[in-house]
């Protein structure tokens, strides 16, 4: 067994720590504990179904564009 | 390849507009309900009733639907490749488009229908799409190695779903005020 190694927070004015934000104890966590990114889905939920397709339309286009440019290179 | 730059709302409102029963299914349906996943086409389940393939066909030729395996020439859908259980991918006028008779275990449109929500995807635009629960329990199912890829971000969006839905959560009791 390796030893436990001691992470470094870094602490605010007064001695306080800085909360983190993918911390267990925080239900609006950035991360889920298999690594998804909470703050993005969080982000399309608030949006309304019309905007998530723009979302999606925009998303595959821009991948594609990205494509073609490398394939153009 | 397809070189068309995606429009779903485009093909959703051909669709649409010639009285195409389908249901919207894949990446698209599940981003539609908050999942954060990329995806390069639109996948749809349609309905093979016999006058359903009809509107179908129409509406893919106007939007210059073909064979997206041959890039040699372009191949048209038909009546008898609609009518299938397998997929038919295609390229169009506004993007690629995935036409899928079934997926999962052999789930076709009508046994589809009881898992979809309407939703209104562009002002007047209402189109069925698949709910993100049974989208996951097709994931599940089929376990590729690409399903297995994408499971954790559905499974989180369908979680934060339920939270925001559920009425209990998150609301706080009214306390009498002091007088």
């Amino acid at each position: 067994m390796k030893p436990k190694q001691k992470t470094m927070r870094p602490k605010l004015a007064g001695g306080r720590k800085v909360s983190s934000s993918s911390g267990p104890r925080n239900k609006n966590r950035a991360y889920s504990e298999d690594g998804v990114d909470m703050t993005l889905i969080r982000w399309m939920l608030s949006l309304t179904p019309a905007e998530r397709l723009q979302v999606a339309q925009q998303s595959a286009r821009s991948t594609q564009e990205m494509r073609n440019a490398v394939r153009g290179r | 390849m397809p070189s068309a730059a995606a429009d779903y709302q485009a093909i959703l409102r051909t669709l649409v507009d010639n009285k195409v029963n389908f249901i919207v299914v894949g990446g698209v349906s599940a981003m539609l309900h908050g999942a954060t996943i990329v995806t390069l086409d639109l996948d749809l389940v349609h309905s093979r009733e016999p006058q359903n393939l009809q509107r179908f066909l129409r509406a893919l030729e106007s939007l210059d639907a073909h064979s997206r395996e041959r890039t040699d020439r372009k191949i048209r859908p038909t009546l008898p490749f609609l009518d299938i259980s397998g997929h038919l991918l295609l390229t169009t006028s506004k993007g690629p488009l995935d036409v899928l008779g079934t997926i999962g275990d052999d789930l076709g449109y009508d046994e589809l229908l009881k898992h979809i929500t309407e939703m209104e995807v562009a002002k007047g635009l209402h189109v069925k799409v698949l709910n993100l629960d049974k989208y996951v329990e097709i994931k599940e199912k089929l376990n590729r190695e690409k399903d297995r890829a994408v499971l954790p971000v559905l499974r989180q969006a369908l979680e934060a779903r339920r939270k925001r839905q559920s009425p209990s959560r998150g609301q706080r009791k009214k306390r009498p005020k002091k007088s």
